[in-house]
């Protein structure tokens, strides 16, 4: 059995398969691939593989992390391939190589996004206002219920620029099996703080890091 | 912004947005300056149920294998995506392209049940095509058309239809486009099209053809124009082997109501149980062969990655070769781990090994169409299924660990009576009985048995198209009977509402002066009326009385055998004459042999020049 870590898109029409969805569109892909993909062993035999991450509905993200395993030893590039020519529009294998790190050295994501708005210089300013605040604080669900965060310790903006009628923000965020933010828990947060109107667009996970800012291979 | 745009700012908003944007594999994209007929291929219900029928796969890939001509996708919105559609401009589209189907040269239906009418009038609007034919352009485009078994009766529909299509529309779709491709190149109008189309065998152009009616309301006469013929006849496919069978479907994001593969093993039905309008619309019975089944199945498996296959047909167990069709496609599903399900399957006569095999892969439950409790009324309705049969196969099942069963009813048949609901209840109880009474029943569970009762639907070309529905306060009597006759918590009884099954008949039955209430019923907001959630009764009633029509003319009257149905100038190739000896022979409480034991002479095989079997 040959452990593999595939890199893929999804992009386009793509985004917005649901996770759930998701599972199936890639069970019809790998069979359809015709791949030596391992099956689980006992009562009820299944494909094995499993994503690193989930991907939030209408995010694009050019970096998502599916792992899975081969009965037999086939070149990555030929796998790879393979899989691209029977994938759905707007998802392709940009890489598909040995699992390096385990999925619990994820740590955190950078994701950049647009804030369209028709008062963009009004919106930047709320942005930076917002951003000089000594805490964050957004009411997020839990399963034990609603919890009160404060995300500003975790977060770390990389730009936010006015360009035309948006405001193009990039940011990690904490990402993992310990702690989760998407970037609409900002998105909220901006509006409890300005009047101006917004609409969030191109929501996209750019990359997957570990804890030294790595990319998560 | 273009139309795409437009339709992105807001799908996040809705319910499963994939349902509205396209790009699942399997779909066929064309370059739209490259293609000269382009066809909207509309199915009146929402994407979970329209992406699971079968013709319209079948025809959808049929079409696009031509070069110049694109066939689209496109589904009735839920009411969620509807609302933000109407207030945000976006008119109904298609899924491949993403543009109008207002700009497509055939916008065509599929019409697989009554109720699904309204919304039909519905995707209309919502496209922004005038409703009814005579308010649409005198130009040739944008031409309104429908198959499907309901065409069989498509008079509630005329005045929203430009064309219907009688029959198989494997070889008659290709006709017509190739007609109105041609019709195109000479700059020819609407009409000019219509009139010329009504040469095609199979092609029905309703606004040719009217009507006149006596004082009691039945029809007095037909008059035809136009040089259109008096007689319509239904199209068929000749070779099951020969016609076009697609080897990739779209396969959709999210989950529909029939996920899987599904391979069409014959059509037509040797039976002839009495109620049943698939059993007598899609005669002949032919068979595809056993090669031909397995290579598509490879196929189709191969190319959409599915890994279920199920069989279609309406009898699967009457195809000749069904013993060693069976034994190859488990060998090769088990073998590439696909499951294959195998509904409704008769196991009287299979061998041995192959009842093992079947056990091995079967897993769905154990269901009975029994639809009469007694067998005198299984006789009358031609339900060859015996209680033995009945009794035999759950004591296989009860020995192989099954405990629970699942029994169809229909409620309301011709010549029913008290003793016939009785009869249900009664072998429930015998079912239950039987259980209690196998020394190696499973353990630890009590047995459960179901009984699902439909109230029962007169249909055009049946038998019983003369007879009468039972009314509302006949059905609520044999039902009150029914659940009174029940001694036990171990037989569930449920219903369907009869008020929906009365609004069916009338649209099946009916003829044209019912377009108008279909109007006024989708104008009080109906639509998705086989929604038990939509369905509003009380709109489809005010309707009814808004426009002076009388639902029980239609519902509860019979009709006599020397009146001119509504339906009479279509050709099913089953003739009438032969209906009317079988609705003779039902009366008698007399079955007649399925068509492999002996031919009863519909007239089928004289029509098309060849014995059936
Ligand atoms: S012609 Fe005879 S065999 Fe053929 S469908 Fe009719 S009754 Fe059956």
């Amino acid at each position: 059995m040959i452990r593999v870590r595939a890199t893929f898109e999804k992009k386009g029409r793509a985004k917005y398969i649901s996770h759930l969805d998701l599972n199936r569109c890639m069970l019809r892909t790998f069979r359809r691939s015709r791949l030596p993909i391992w099956y689980t062993e006992g009562f009820n035999p299944h494909p094995y593989y499993s994503f690193a991450l989930a991907l939030s509905l209408g995010f694009e993200s050019s970096c998502e992390i599916m792992d899975f395993n081969l009965n037999e030893d086939v070149p990555f590039d030929e796998v790879r391939d393979r899989l691209n020519a029977v994938m759905p529009e707007g998802m392709r294998v940009v890489k598909v190589a040995e699992q390096v790190q385990k999925i619990t050295a994820i740590a955190k994501a950078e994701y950049a996004f647009s804030l369209v708005s028709d008062d963009t210089d009004g919106l930047f300013e709320a942005v930076q206002n917002l951003l000089a605040q000594p805490e964050i604080l957004i009411e997020k669900k839990t399963k034990k219920g609603i919890k009160t965060v404060d995300i500003k310790p975790d977060m770390e903006v990389l730009s936010c620029e006015k360009n035309g009628n948006s405001v193009d923000i990039s940011m990690h965020l904490p990402a993992g099996t310990q702690t989760n933010y998407n970037p609409t828990l900002f998105m909220e947060a901006l509006k409890l703080t300005t009047e101006i109107q917004f609409e969030p667009e191109n929501i996209r996970r750019m990359a997957i890091l570990c804890a030294d800012n790595t990319v998560f291979a | 912004m273009n139309l795409k745009e437009k339709i992105e700012k807001h799908l996040l908003e809705v319910q499963k947005p994939s349902r509205y944007i396209g790009g699942e594999v399997g779909s066929v994209i064309k370059d739209k300056s490259k293609v000269d007929v382009r066809f909207a291929f509309c199915f009146p219900d929402t994407y979970d149920i329209g992406m699971s029928h079968l013709g319209m796969k079948i025809l959808y890939s049929l079409t696009n294998e031509r070069e110049n001509y694109w066939c689209e996708r496109c589904y009735a919105p839920g009411n969620d995506f509807e609302e933000i559609m109407r207030k945000n401009d976006i008119p109904l589209y298609a899924l491949e392209s993403l543009d109008p189907i207002k700009d497509f040269d055939f916008i065509g239906f599929t019409l697989q049940y009554e109720l699904s009418y309204s919304t039909i009038l519905n995707m209309l609007d919502l496209a922004g095509i005038p409703i009814f034919a005579k308010d649409r352009t005198p130009e040739l485009t944008q031409i309104v058309v429908a198959g499907g078994p309901c065409v069989c009766n498509p008079e509630p529909l005329a005045d929203f239809f430009d064309i219907f299509i009688l029959g198989e529309g494997e070889e008659v779709n290709l006709e017509l486009m190739d007609l109105y491709h041609e019709m195109k190149k000479q700059g020819a109008s609407r009409i000019e099209f219509l009139r010329k189309a009504t040469q095609i065998e199979g092609i029905y152009v309703p606004q040719f053809y009217s009507f006149e009616y006596k004082e009691d309301g039945t029809i007095e006469r037909m008059n035809v124009s136009d040089g259109a013929p008096e007689v319509i006849r239904k199209r068929i496919i000749k070779d099951m082997d020969k016609v076009y069978y697609p080897e990739n479907f779209v396969v959709p994001f999210t989950e529909i109501v029939h996920d899987r593969v599904s391979v069409e093993v014959l059509r037509g039905c040797i039976r002839g149980c009495r109620f049943c309008q698939a059993g007598f619309i899609y005669r002949p019975f032919r068979e595809k062969s056993t090669e031909s089944i397995c290579r598509q199945t490879k196929a189709l498996c191969e190319n959409t990655g599915y890994d279920e296959v199920s069989l279609a047909s309406l009898s699967t167990s009457d195809h000749s070769d069904i013993d060693h069709m069976l034994t190859q496609l488990i060998d090769y599903t088990a073998n590439e781990r696909i499951n294959l399900s195998l509904p409704s399957l008769r196991v009287d006569n299979f061998s041995e090994s192959l009842l093992e095999k079947i056990k091995k892969v079967r897993k769905s439950g154990l269901t009975f169409a029994a639809e009469g409790g007694t067998q005198r009324l299984r006789d009358v309705i031609n339900k060859n299924v015996s209680e033995d049969e009945i009794m035999n196969t759950c004591r296989i099942a009860f020995e192989g660990g099954y405990s629970s069963v699942k029994l169809y009813f229909m409620m309301g048949l011709p010549t029913e009576t008290d003793a016939d609901i009785e009869g249900i209840a009664d072998l429930a109880q015998r079912i239950v009985d039987l259980f209690y009474s196998i020394e190696n029943r499973p353990k630890g569970r009590g047995v459960q048995v179901s009984v699902s009762c439909a109230t029962f639907v007169p249909k055009p070309f049946t038998p019983f198209q003369f007879e009468p529905q039972d009314t509302r306060e006949m059905i609520e009597h044999k039902q009150e009977l029914l659940l009174s006759s029940v001694k036990t918590k171990k037989v569930k009884v449920s219903y369907h509402d009869p008020n929906v099954s009365m609004l069916e008949v009338i649209l099946a039955k009916g003829d044209r002066r019912l377009c108008k209430v279909i109007y006024a019923a989708w104008k009080k907001g109906c639509k998705f009326d086989s929604w038990e959630e939509h369905y509003k009764f009380d709109k489809w009633m005010e309707a009814f009385s808004d426009c002076g029509v009388d639902p029980s003319f239609y519902a509860n009257r019979r009709f006599e055998y020397d009146e001119i149905l509504p339906w009479d100038h279509l050709d099913y190739l089953v003739s009438k004459e032969f209906l009317i000896r079988e609705n003779k022979t039902a009366h008698q409480s007399k079955t007649t042999p399925n068509c492999r034991l002996r031919c009863s002479g519909c007239g089928v095989n004289k029509k098309v020049g060849r014995e059936c079997f």
